[in-house]
């Protein structure tokens, strides 16, 4: 009956290990506390009214109650509501409106003693850990872990025989068992707040560990601190109650909720209405509490599903028929060659229901692959690379979909084709690799089974025989000793090696396409190269194609035939990949390569490194103009029109500006300094980029 | 491996025995705070100051205090508890005859929680949707409602108004296993309703997460069926929270069953601990705490190891 561990929110998976709780380490700031969330539902707003009601009609109770607690009506007793006992009467006629609202005020008082011992010790534990360093954290963590694996009921009921029903005692007591479970809770997030950058800041300015935790420490605390309470309040009033049940309340005649269920329970045969009221006020209160804790608690926006739900793929298969109907039959020429890819005015975006609804996140792409040729996406991050990546094997994250355009794979629209469908098409025709290979393995599984199963499952072979391949497989993307490596867990290999595995796992299916999401960016720069000749390799032989994404212009150089250069959610120019990097005609295109240390040669590297000023802006925040003006050192008043993609004239090339040719005339410069007022035109650019000093603020926040 | 294997299994029993060890000493010093003399309270009111003295004497209640702990230890560990101070008997005997009450209670509502937890928790987070927010509405309540209540309301849905189940007591599995079955339906169902919401909450934050990693995108770009990457790559991956969450369950009901003892009148440890705190009975408080501990103690060593199974990395270590 006693929790030996602080419950989390209904929607935050518990930390479970010590493991889980180094790597909360990894993320943000939590949050500070804002009110606003309390009455952002619809169950806290009603627990909210609720517990105020209750606060207020028991603390003014006598005023208005219209019996005492121990008035005895002998002519109703055992009776059920009426008009002179709106909730009915006990064995000895007490009125139970009356008593349920007199012991209100006791029962939730004396609940606040628990959630002021357990928060507020759990919370000084968790700060003193997380201040006093690794030494301190164990031997904290090694005597909550002692108290947490306490039988706390029972320790709580030898402790009622040491010192007798003394409640406000008990419920700081219990208070203190529960403060391991806070203290674990609170952990995670104090050394969180503990490692940002701006602590490490007032540690070197001097301020004392005192002074960081209470100024830096425990305001960011503070929004679990209230959840916390609002959940161990509910906690509290359950105990408090359960006690009172077994005869440890309060003494008698004075009532508690427990002690009048109790009564009730003697009554089940004769009077079952007496347990209704009593349970119910109960039941509600800690219903509020918890809808309190839990709305406080939400998680603002989880990450997103690889798998998205039944519900959300039923929804999605009916965006998939709208885009069918609305898209011209494929045309299917016999002429298609086997193995081209053509992409044609391709949109994502946000799904309607949810956050950010309606959100454009990468509009009309246009772009072919060849069969075995290379083709790079280019552009920063936030530029829609990957969902267009993504779109190509129908994996888009939850909530994101193709809203329009066709994806053209050997004549056949997969833009159109159900999720079912796509099952034939995925590992068999276009394969992925991605970024992080160690997360891109299934942590629990061998890599034998992993590979073993994806190839019995494309290519329809015995256990045996699929074994044999996935020796053959591993080799051929250079691992040499393969045996070893089959019996390994992805978590006893390097990243380099993880990778060859995504890649073997990748041609498992003997894929036709490789859509490659920025293979080498997680890895060493030797491993990198290594990969990526692995890659090229790969495409001679195999004479497969691959969509290769990448924000490296040195990649690109290396292994791609064509690039499309994308920023913000548009292709801005592609083209052959050698006339583009020798003669790139979009001014973003030209700032990559002047900002790229590795496309400058040795001989004419300039003083300065050039740099693009701002940020991509937010796909919210996209003008109707040029997307790239705001931050473009040639921008004029032309460019707050749309732009259409036109030919750039250097061979098939297509070019997204209105002054790329007067650009390619006047041979003009990406320049390495700010921008100059002289060329600094009347462009108000629609979100000031984010300054040094709103960063900052928002990580002081 | 071997080795290492062995040397966890050691440090982590030897820590086991050393948390025993410190509620040992903590749970004396609380028996030894109870208002009251084992001679006052065996002899009950009116006995005489002599006869009290006499029988504080004989039960080395003199004695320096850890003279009196090492005393109790030594025969502890030999099975042997002291006597109750209300009756005469044996706590060890009266504790082993409790022991398979609360055990079976226990038991069977972990695992109707589990069954419930995992499927309902599984369910809630595979199909999304309404069918969600049906279960999380549901599982929001049950974890709420205090198991006394519902108990009462099960009582007169199941045992008076229709007489499915007998509303009280307990029938030994020796004697009649359908009967022993039918005495703990009621209160296994009233502990499983909150147990149950509980996993189901543990187990779908879970499977969610599981769902978001990374190698998830991995198996649907290699066409694994969907069937294969719930309930086999995400279930597997959830396994580990979703055990952790199913031996705090075990803890909880194994001390939640103090409410289910009083309320369908089930002769297990619960109602010793209330029986024994309400007559100062100190050996049997002192029995009944070192007995708890040990099989919560237990219980978080099996946990730990089948975490240390269940996570390759943690294996492998």
């Amino acid at each position: 009956m006693i929790p030996n561990v602080a419950p989390a929110p209904a929607d935050q998976a518990q930390p479970t290990t010590a493991a889980d709780l180094r790597k909360t380490r990894r993320q943000g700031a939590p949050k500070k506390f804002t009110g606003s969330k309390l009455f952002g539902s619809f169950g806290s707003i009603a627990g909210v009214a609720w517990l105020a009601v209750l606060v207020a009609a028991s603390l003014t109770a006598p005023l208005w109650l219209p019996f005492k607690t121990e008035d005895q009506d002998f002519t109703a007793v055992l009776s059920g509501p009426t008009a002179a006992h709106w909730l009915g009467t006990d064995e000895l006629g007490r009125d139970l409106l009356s008593r349920i609202f007199a012991s209100a005020a006791g029962t939730l008082g004396t609940s606040i003693i628990t959630v002021i011992v357990a928060v507020g010790l759990g919370t000084l534990l968790a700060m003193l850990a997380a201040a006093a360093g690794e030494r301190v954290e164990n031997a904290v963590s090694r005597v909550t872990e002692i108290m947490m694996s306490l039988p706390g009921t029972v320790i709580i009921l030898a402790v009622i025989g040491a010192v007798g029903t003394n409640i406000p005692m008990i419920m700081g007591i219990l208070g203190v068992l529960i403060s391991a479970g806070i203290y674990r809770v609170m952990l995670g997030q104090a050394k969180s707040l503990q490692s940002q950058l701006y602590v490490d800041a007032a540690k070197v300015d001097g301020v004392s560990t005192a002074g960081i935790s209470l100024r830096h420490v425990l305001p960011g605390l503070t929004n679990t601190i209230v959840v916390q309470a609002a959940l161990i309040f509910a906690v509290g009033m359950l105990i408090q109650a359960g006690l009172a049940f077994i005869g440890f309340g309060p003494p008698i005649p004075q009532p508690s909720w427990g002690g009048m269920i109790q009564g009730a329970s003697q009554h089940v045969y004769d009077a079952p209405w007496m347990m209704v009221p009593t349970g119910a006020g109960l039941a509600l209160t800690v219903l509020s509490a918890n809808a309190i804790g839990n709305a406080l608690g939400k998680a603002p926006n989880a990450t997103a599903s690889h798998l998205p739900s039944a519900a959300a793929r039923r929804q999605r298969a009916k965006a998939v028929a709208t885009i069918a109907s609305a898209a011209p039959a494929p045309v299917t020429q016999d002429g298609v060659a086997k193995g081209t890819l053509s992409v044609r005015n391709l949109s994502v975006g946000v799904d309607s229901t949810g956050a950010g609804s309606g959100v454009r996140l990468v509009t009309d792409v246009s772009f072919d692959v060849e069969q075995g040729t290379v083709l790079g996406l280019v552009g920063e991050s936030g530029c829609g690379k990957t969902m267009t990546a993504l779109s190509l094997l129908g994996l888009l994250p939850s909530g994101v979909s193709v809203t329009g355009g066709q994806i053209l794979w050997n004549g056949r629209n997969l833009a159109a084709t159900t999720d079912k469908a796509m099952e034939t098409v995925r590992g068999r025709d276009i394969a992925l690799i991605s970024q992080e290979p160690m997360r891109a393995l299934d942590p629990m599984f061998t890599v034998g089974y992993q590979l073993t199963a994806t190839i019995r499952r494309l290519r329809g072979m015995g256990k045996a025989e699929a074994r044999e391949e996935a020796r053959n497989l591993l080799e051929k993307v250079g691992i040499v000793d393969a045996a070893r490596i089959l019996k390994t867990y992805p978590h006893q290999i390097s990243g380099g090696m993880a990778q060859r595995v995504a890649i073997a796992l990748a041609l498992a299916g003997q894929p036709k396409l490789l859509v490659a999401d920025e293979p080498t960016t997680a890895l060493d720069v030797t491993v990198q190269a290594e990969i990526l000749s692995l890659l090229r390799s790969l495409v001679t032989d195999t004479g497969m194609s691959v969509v290769m994404v990448t924000h490296d212009l040195g990649v690109v150089a290396d292994i791609c035939d064509q690039v499309a250069v994308m920023y913000a959610g548009q292709v801005v120019e592609n083209g052959r990949t050698d006339s583009i990097l020798d003669n790139p005609r979009h001014p973003y295109t030209l700032a990559l390569l002047a900002a790229d240390p590795h496309a400058n040669h040795a001989n004419d590297m300039p003083e300065r490194l050039a740099t693009i000023q701002g940020q991509v802006p937010q796909p919210k925040d996209w003008p109707t103009g040029c997307r790239f003006a705001a931050r473009c050192q040639f921008a004029g008043s032309a460019c707050l029109e749309p732009v259409p993609l036109l030919p750039s004239g250097a061979g098939e090339g297509l070019v997204r500006c209105v002054k790329a040719d007067q650009l390619a005339v006047e041979g003009m410069d990406w320049l390495a300094t700010d921008v100059p007022a002289a060329r600094a035109l009347e462009i108000t650019p629609t979100q000031n980029p984010r300054s040094l000093q709103t960063i900052v603020e928002k990580d002081l926040a | 491996m071997e080795v290492t294997m062995a040397l966890f299994i050691t440090k982590r029993l030897l820590m086991a025995l050393a948390t025993v060890l410190v509620v040992a000493v903590l749970a004396f010093l609380l028996v030894h705070a109870m208002p009251g003399s084992p001679g006052a309270v065996s002899l009950g009111a009116g006995a005489s100051q002599q006869a009290i003295d006499e029988v504080n004497q004989r039960m080395g209640w003199n004695d320096p205090l850890p003279a009196q702990f090492f005393t109790w230890l030594g025969s502890a560990v030999q099975g042997d508890l002291g006597v109750s101070l209300i009756d005469g008997r044996s706590v060890s005997a009266d504790l082993a005859s409790r022991l398979p009450v609360t055990a079976s209670l226990a038991a069977g509502a972990t695992v109707l929680s589990a069954v419930l937890g995992i499927g309902l928790g599984v369910t809630a987070a595979v199909r999304g949707g309404v069918v969600d927010r049906i279960i999380g509405g549901v599982a929001g309540m049950a974890v709420a409602l205090p198991a006394f209540w519902i108990g009462i309301i099960f009582v007169y849905l199941l045992a008076v108004q229709s007489s499915v189940f007998p509303a009280t007591g307990y029938v030994p599995f020796e004697s009649s296993p359908q009967d022993w079955a039918l005495s703990l339906a009621l209160p296994v169902i009233t502990l499983a309703v909150g147990g149950g919401a509980f996993i189901a909450r543990q187990t779908r934050a879970s499977m969610l997460e599981a769902l978001q990693q990374e190698h998830i995108r991995t198996l649907r770009a290699t066409a694994t069926p969907t069937w294969k990457i719930l309930y086999v790559h995400a279930l597997r991956y959830a396994s580990l929270p979703i055990v952790a969450g199913i031996a705090l369950q075990f803890i909880q009901l194994f001390g939640g069953s103090v409410i289910a003892e009083q309320l369908f009148a089930m002769p297990g440890l619960g109602q010793a601990v209330q029986n024994s705190v309400s007559t100062h009975d100190a050996p049997s408080v002192q029995g009944v705490v070192v007995i708890a501990t040990v099989v919560v103690v237990a219980v978080n060593l099996v946990l730990e190891l089948a975490t240390k199974f269940l996570d390759p990395k943690l294996r492998a270590s």
